[in-house]
Formats: structure tokens, sequence, C-alpha cells
């Protein structure tokens, strides 16, 4: 079975199927329940919406920065699209990353880190308001990494 | 080191008073006679200063006279301990609780630099030698997960890599946030609400609430045991260090409010979404073997966020207090 291209609508289809299901059962099993609960009720009264960019998307891919967009509403994900390059880009939070980072995300590289080695930057957006949510949303990038998907491989500079 | 506690005594002790030759031995201490300074002593030797804080060139001067070569510490010693005194289970809480210390130091270390932007020449001075600390307490730990612990490395991130599976992931909250502070500040480094809130969350809760507070469980074991002599000496200057960071931290965060008052609604603001996420936990560090419970280790936190707040004179609002009496454990018979 192919892969959607990353950042396709396809994909975005698949990344709100899989943030919908949440953290997998092995995610799940290295944490504690009590950090689970403050988990899912932060999922389940999560107003915003992210627009998440790939700041450098490749040119076969259609060429950056692109964003995915998804809105959170009752406990799920109600909305996920692609943003195109140029479209008006909107969101309570948007953050950015270079088409790198985003493949070492999809290749297993921690989220926690992703953040906390500015990888990914809320480029808009109340910060301390964001941070509130900050174990969902890092839970979330890890679900996202692992959503199958193509990735090009850039040529060499 | 002839004073042997047990590690959580000051919890019920309270405030101690420091006598002129204890402030004298702490201020004074060349790197080997630090191994001699009692780490409750320089926790609060933290606090002597704070109702009446020293201004940054004080503060550079003694960074001059205090500063120390972490080359000099000799960790074989502390290997022996490690390998062959301590238990599977003390090994284990210990590199769990400075795993924490390992990633916290280098991301006070690189998130701090924006921060230089902003302020006076003399506090220029000052952020520009607690640059150099934070450095130097990298390496620090580097130099202990390498020659003590065992890790293998090429470089300075590869050991990081390798006790990053130590860190818990409630980690992300002080010191992702100081990342995305760090990058606010790259954007608008005269933000002086911007700062405010910055320095709340790096001055006041990481440095002088968290590193004080975890710092004291390792060196109050190493003290009482008599284990890990490099280690005590080495992290023990560092909680020296760190004194001279709060006070200037909090000397910043005292300055902006009476120059603006409306300033303390950022600090609250911080404080709301850190304590919002202070309570949660995402495994079990079991404190246990170094003499210490969970309960008794959060508690030392509200301890020493109480005692700064009050000591520089910011008020909590009524929802804050009302946020740290739901998140702050009681200690069982204290």
């Amino acid at each position: 079975m192919t892969q959607p291209d990353f950042f396709s609508q396809k994909w975005a289809d698949s990344v709100r199927d899989a943030l919908a299901a949440g953290p997998s059962e092995q995610a799940r099993a290295g944490k504690l329940q009590e950090y689970w609960d403050f988990f899912e009720m932060i999922k389940g009264m999560y107003p915003a919406s992210w627009a998440l960019g790939c700041r450098d998307l490749p040119a076969q891919l259609g060429g950056g920065p692109a964003y995915l967009f998804l809105q959170w509403g009752g406990g799920t994900v109600t909305d996920s699209q692609i943003i195109a390059p140029g479209a008006p880009v909107k969101a309570s939070y948007v953050l950015g990353m270079d088409y790198l980072d985003w493949k070492a995300l999809h290749d297993g590289y921690d989220a926690q880190r992703t953040v906390m080695y500015r990888k990914m930057m809320l480029e808009d957006g109340n910060l301390l308001e964001f941070f509130k949510g900050i174990y969902f949303f890092v839970e979330c990038l890890a679900v996202i990494g692992t959503v199958p998907a193509s990735y090009p491989v850039l040529a060499a500079l | 080191m002839t004073e042997r506690k047990s590690p959580t005594a000051v919890l019920r002790e309270g405030p101690r008073a420091l006598s002129d030759e204890q402030v004298r031995e702490i201020e004074d201490s060349a790197l080997a006679g630090v191994l001699g300074v009692d780490i409750d002593d320089v926790i609060e030797y933290v606090h002597k200063d704070l109702k009446s804080l020293p201004d940054f060139t004080t503060l550079y001067r003694r960074y001059l006279k205090q500063r120390w070569d972490v080359y000099d510490l000799d960790f074989s010693q502390d290997k022996i301990d490690w390998q062959e005194k301590m238990t599977e289970e003390e090994r284990e809480s210990f590199i769990a609780i400075a795993s924490g210390f390992h990633h916290g130091e280098r991301q006070v270390e690189i998130e701090l630099p924006v921060f230089m932007i902003g302020p006076s020449e003399e506090e220029k001075l000052h952020i520009a030698a607690q640059i150099e600390d934070e450095a130097r307490h990298t390496v620090f730990f580097d130099r202990f997960y390498r020659e003590v612990v065992g890790l293998k490395g090429d470089d300075i991130m590869a050991i990081l890599d390798a006790s990053f599976p130590w860190v818990s992931e409630t980690f992300v909250a002080p010191f992702g946030l100081l990342a995305y502070q760090a990058d606010e500040l790259r954007r608008s480094p005269y933000d002086e609400r911007a700062r405010v809130r910055y320095g709340t969350n790096y001055f006041l809760w990481i440095e002088g609430v968290l590193a004080l507070s975890v710092m004291k469980v390792t060196l109050s074991y190493a003290r009482w045991r008599g284990f890990l002599p490099a280690y005590y000496t080495g992290f023990t200057a560092t909680c020296r260090d760190e004194s001279r960071h709060v006070q200037g931290g909090m000397r910043y965060l005292q300055q902006a409010v009476r120059k603006d008052p409306t300033m303390i609604n950022e600090i609250h603001d911080t404080l709301r979404t850190i304590l919002s996420l202070s309570g949660v936990v995402s495994r079990r560090i079991y404190y246990e073997p170094l003499g210490w419970t969970e309960e008794e280790v959060r508690l030392l936190f509200f301890q020493q966020l109480r005692r700064k707040l009050n000591d520089v004179g910011i008020g909590l609002a009524p929802d804050l207090e009302d946020l740290l009496q739901r998140v702050q454990p009681v200690l069982a018979g204290g």
C-alpha cells in the first residue's frame, strides 16, 4: 500500500484519525495513569486550533511554507486540512518547523526534545496559554510523527 | 563533613541563622574546601541577601572570587562509591534526579544569552558570568556521567542523548517554556513584559525553586552517607553559583515590579501556567533510597517558592494562593 505524501490531504486525514485514537498502548504503558488522566482531561476540553507549519516543504510536495491545520473540540479533531503556501493562516497557535526536523520526528526523534530544542517554535499565539496544554501537545506531536507518510529525500547540497 | 543529619531535617527545622563565620566559609572557600561546607547552609545563604539584594557589580565581583575549575575535580573515589558502595536502588534514584540537572544545566546555559540584550551594562556583566557558570555546570555533569556513571559518547550531545531516557516527560513544562520564552525575547529583546515572564520562569521557578530543592536531595544524600566527594564538592560549588543567579534574578524581578507595579501580573500569569502543570507526574521517581519521599520533595518546592516571594515582597493573587494550596502537599507529622 502506498503511503500518502507528507503534507497531503490524505496525510492530514490520517493525522486526524490518529489523534482521535490517541497514543498507542505502547506509548501509554511507559507513563503513569495519572499523567494520562491529565492528558484526557485536557483533550476533552481543549477548544483551540493548531497550525503546524513546515517552513521549507520540498518542491515535490508543493513547496513551503505550508501548514497542517487542526481544530479541536469535544475531545476530538473536528477539522484537519492542509493550508497551502501563500494561503492565510489562522489558528489559536501557529507553530513552525523545518522539513528535516519533521522527517526526524517521523523517524523517531523525541517529541519533547523537538519542543525543548526549539526545532518546532511558536510563531503566533499566547505562549503561557499554549503551555497549559503542553503535555497534551507533545503527546499529540509524537502521535503525528508516527502517521505513515512518504517523505522525499532531499538532494545533497 | 563532620555533621550527619537526616537529609530531610531541614523541612522540620525551618530557616536557620548563619553565623558570620559560616557565611565567610561559604563565600571564601576554594574548591577543595567546599567539601566541608554543609549544603543546608549554602541553601540558607541563598536567602541571606534576598531582603537586601546585592547589586549586579557586587554579584559579578563575587563570581570572580568564587569561580572554580571543573577540571580540578577528581572523580576516582566517586566511581568506587558508585560501583561498589551504593545499592542498585540508590543508583537508580540518584540518576533519575541527576539527569534532570544534566539536561537542565544545558538548557539554562543556552537559553540565557538572549536575556543579556535588554538590561543595564552592570547586569550584562552578571549575566555573562552566569552563562559561563552554566556552561561549567554542564561540563560538570558531562564529566560525572562519563567518569562515574560510565556513559559513553564522543561529545557532550552524545552523553546528553544517553542520559535522556531518565528525563521525565514533565521536564518539558519549565524547560520547554523557557526555550519558547527565549525565542520570544529573540524576536523582541526589549519587551519588558516578556522579560519579566522569562525571569519568573528562569530565575524564580527553575533556579530558585526546582534547582535548589532537588539539588538538596542528592547533596544531602551524599553528605549523609559520606559518598561521592567530587560530586558533593562540585555540586555544592554549583549551588553557591546558583545563589548569585537567584539573587540577581530576584533583584531583576523586584526592580521590575517597583518600576511598574503592573508587572506583578506577568509574574502571576507565569506562575499560573507553571503551577497548573506542576502537580502532574508522568513517572514515579523513588526518592526513598536517598532518604526522601516524593511528598517531602514537593513540600520543599513550595517552601522555597513561598520564601522567595516573601523575601522579595511579591504577593500572590487569591486564585494563585488557592492553586498553591491545592497542589502543595502536607508534610505528615511536620
